[in-house]
């Protein structure tokens, strides 16, 4: 059984996988953090929120020196899976943990 | 340096903790028994008529710009103190406002100097009780039935003004809270159904509105006695044991029905940082780490790992404020069906880190904590999107504007009146993209969502203001397969007067208030745009063509003068007769990945103007066909299917970007006030 978690996100319960919805791709045991199998990347702040005003204080682009954005992509599809605005080198967040001995009861030890 | 708390008067550090309904009495036990069904179904609908017809009476005769423009709870309370019925859309102080009602009655109601009778009629704004700031005031009434205290009728409102040492209710340089105005535990101001004089004459010197203030104060009281006299002659036909019973079954059921909607979701543990970008002066980070532990029909929300008390800056927050702002999500979003009470919490267990500035001790400045609290409440937004997705999707919106954007002013208006306040478009946000739809545009506040923003003229009549415009702010929302709504733009005008001092309260002009979810985009930083020495005036009666949108204004203006960019969080400054205030307040969140975005409704949003072309074509990967305006679908599949090679190509593999990622930090200046960066939490 493939319950869906999030928009992009599902677990495979016999397996106990985290899967794309898009795609189906594997991409990391559903007791670890799907992050895990994701490609990362930065994406430049000035491509994902240009700039209105040019060389001023404030321009409606995010400052890098307090956040950047981090995209986790399915490595087969590259559908943009998560991202995190974050400052920069702050540790990526592991964001859903969920218990998969509870999942599985509650589905009835779904396999 | 700011003293500890260890004063007993008025800082009663227990009874904030009784956010929950009280224990039963007896009394209540013995009345719950026995209610019909039907005539309790029959009793909760009557009630929530009354508190609704409380609620709009306090708006239609209120003063403030909040007051009037519908950030209202009114509501009926247990002779303990417990909010059970509530009309309001501003959730907060459903569950906030109680406090305030268990204070006086666990302080005031047996005291032989207070006491408390038919007619009485208390006041209160000290943020430590109502949970927010001390521009949130508060009245309550007694209602006694044969002698016997049966409930309380309250109303919970924002005064724009509570004499702070900057005007508008949110003081930017307070350094303690004796900067921030008026801070007035429960007291008695009205016996024998009158107001005391004396004491409205002291709270009306207390700001510099005082008309507002004494106007605000009469409509509570107003609203509160026509909802007692409905409550007593329904009382006559239902007399008191079925008000206290019915009451307290209201809390009962909620708290049960709270437990059963928590006991659907999955186990789990749900992580979301979120980072502010001002402390109110200055631009520094700041953090809330969000923990959400979901076992069995409880949430806990843990908050450990956020960033320390902030002992001369306005934005600590009391931790009641955030479980207020909590039950925002909960009650907008999470079990909009449910009654918005403080049974709520009976589902709810929660974690604050000590002499955090989420959890401050001391005396410390909070006038800016209604930002703290939003950000934390789009922490909610976020962590309970994925909460909640897997059991009913519809639940899983992204956020509405959370920066809040808003323009605080004070002054003389043009009648020769002293005058200070907000203006309301803070009620114009952009609501956030949802599982199939997008996010409605200027759809509202999402902490106050029975509330509009009034319309220009009436603002125009009394605020010493000519708008310039007042519209979509197209592109303010988060890109997404589901975009945000669209925020709105203003310019405004200093007109009719010689001077006025103008401001801004908000966060989220250097890193973005408003995250998307599941892969959405953030709207956009925020920022205020100013014209001293405008010649505005000038152009207009020249008829030369003026930015008619915050669009155009950006595009470029014939509009001279001096022109400054500034923090969307500053203090109110003086503005002389001409010159000109530009405010974005923004659009929502986006809603999953921009390239599964439908094409069509990208060219469709490019159509009407809510999408920049450029947009289109750098964010969104739509080619449009210039001459029909449609998406052109094979040009677009092309495009698409380039960009995620791109994507590829640019990634790398989690444990590699960690190792470079990890080796970054932000410089220190930006770190002063955050904590201990390396034990950041994950």
């Amino acid at each position: 059984m493939t319950l869906r978690i999030t928009e992009n996100l599902a677990i495979d319960l016999a397996t106990e996988e985290w899967c794309c919805v898009a795609c189906g791709h594997r991409l990391a045991p559903a007791r670890a953090n799907y992050k895990t199998g994701c490609l990362v990347a930065e994406v430049p702040l000035a491509e994902a929120h240009p700039p209105l005003v040019q060389g001023a204080a404030y321009s409606f682009t995010p400052d890098p020196d307090f956040c950047r954005l981090v995209e986790f992509y399915c490595p087969s599809c590259a559908t943009v899976l998560e991202n995190e605005y974050l400052p920069p080198g702050h540790p990526l967040t592991h964001d859903i943990e969920l218990d998969i001995d509870a999942l599985k009861a509650k589905h009835g030890g779904a396999a | 340096m700011n003293a500890p708390m260890t004063i007993r008067y008025s800082r009663d550090t227990e009874v904030v903790q009784r956010l929950r309904p009280e224990p039963p009495s007896d009394r209540e036990a013995r009345a719950m028994e026995g209610l019909n069904d039907l005539e309790y179904e029959i009793f909760t609908h009557k009630l929530h008529m009354i508190a609704l017809e409380g609620k709009e009476t306090t708006m239609k005769l209120g003063a403030s710009t909040a007051m009037r423009w519908g950030d209202v709870a009114f509501g009926i309370y247990t002779a303990q103190g417990d909010l059970a019925v509530c009309a309001t859309g501003i959730y907060h102080h459903a569950v906030l406002s109680q406090l305030p009602v268990k204070y006086l009655v666990k302080h005031l109601a047996h005291d032989p100097t207070v006491g408390l009778k038919e007619g009485d009629a208390f006041f209160y704004n000290d943020p430590f009780y109502g949970g927010v700031h001390n521009a949130d005031m508060g009245l309550c009434i007694p209602v006694f039935s044969g002698g016997e205290l049966v409930c309380f009728i309250g109303a919970a409102v924002h005064t724009g003004e509570c004499g702070g040492s900057e005007p508008g209710g949110m003081v930017n340089g307070a350094k303690s809270r004796y900067d921030e105005g008026l801070m007035c535990p429960p007291i008695k101001i009205g016996e024998n159904f009158a107001l005391k004089e004396d004491l409205l004459g002291l709270l009306a010197t207390a700001t510099r509105d005082p008309r507002t203030m004494v106007l605000d104060i009469k409509a509570r009281l107003a609203a509160a006695r026509i909802a007692e006299r409905r409550l007593h002659d329904y009382l006559a036909e239902i007399g008191p044991d079925f008000l206290v019973g019915g009451l307290r079954r209201i809390l009962k059921q909620t708290g049960e029905a709270a437990r059963a909607r928590i006991a659907t979701l999955n186990d789990g543990i749900y992580r979301q940082p979120r980072f502010m970008d001002t402390t109110g002066p200055e631009s520094a980070l700041l953090k809330i780490n969000l923990t959400i532990e979901k076992k069995g029909d409880r949430i806990k929300l843990i908050l450990n790992g956020s960033s320390p008390m902030l002992h001369d800056r306005p934005v600590n927050t009391y931790f009641q404020g955030l479980l207020g702002m909590a039950m925002v999500y909960v009650c907008g979003w999470l079990m909009p069906d449910l009654p918005a009470n403080n049974g709520l919490l009976e589902a709810v267990d929660w974690e604050f880190p000590e002499n955090s500035f989420i959890n401050p001790n001391g005396d410390v400045p909070v006038s800016y904590a209604p930002a703290t609290m939003v950000a934390f409440s789009q922490g909610m937004f976020m962590a309970g999107a994925k909460l909640a997705y897997a059991t009913d999707p519809s639940r899983a919106a992204g956020a509405w504007y959370t920066g809040f954007a808003v323009t605080v002013f004070g002054g003389f208006n043009q009648w020769g009146e002293p005058m200070a306040d907000i203006t309301p478009e803070i009620n114009a946000t952009g609501a956030g993209g949802r599982p199939g739809m997008d996010g409605v545009d200027v759809a509202g506040a999402f902490f106050a969502t029975m509330s509009d923003c009034g319309d220009v003229e009436t603002t125009e009549a009394e605020r010493p203001f000519l708008y310039t415009f007042r519209n979509f702010f197209d592109n303010s929302y988060g890109h997404g397969k589901y975009r945000g709504g669209s925020g709105v733009g203003m310019g405004i005008k200093v007109h009719g007067v010689p001077m006025v001092a103008l401001g801004s309260m908000g966060f989220g002009s250097h890193f973005p208030a408003t995250l998307g979810i599941f892969g959405g985009r953030a709207a956009p930083p925020a920022f205020v745009q100013t014209v001293r020495g405008s010649n505005l005036e000038a152009l207009m009666a020249e008829g030369a063509p003026l930015p008619r949108t915050m669009a155009e204004l950006y595009a470029g203006t014939p509009e001279e003068g001096q022109r400054d960019y500034l923090n969307l969080a500053h203090a109110p400054a003086l503005f002389q007769g001409g010159d000109t205030f530009y405010v974005p307040i923004s659009g929502g969140a986006g809603y999953g990945d921009v390239l599964q975005r439908d094409p069509e409704a990208v060219a469709r949003d490019v159509a009407m103007g809510r999408c920049a072309a450029s947009a289109a074509r750098d964010i969104y990967a739509v080619a449009i066909n210039p001459r029909t305006g449609l998406a052109d679908p094979a040009e677009t599949d092309a495009l698409r299917a380039t960009r995620r090679k791109a994507r590829l190509a640019r990634a790398k593999p989690y444990d590699a970007f960690v190792a470079e990622w990890a080796q970054q930090s932000p410089p220190e200046a930006v770190l002063r006030y955050y904590g201990p960066w390396q034990d950041a939490a994950a």
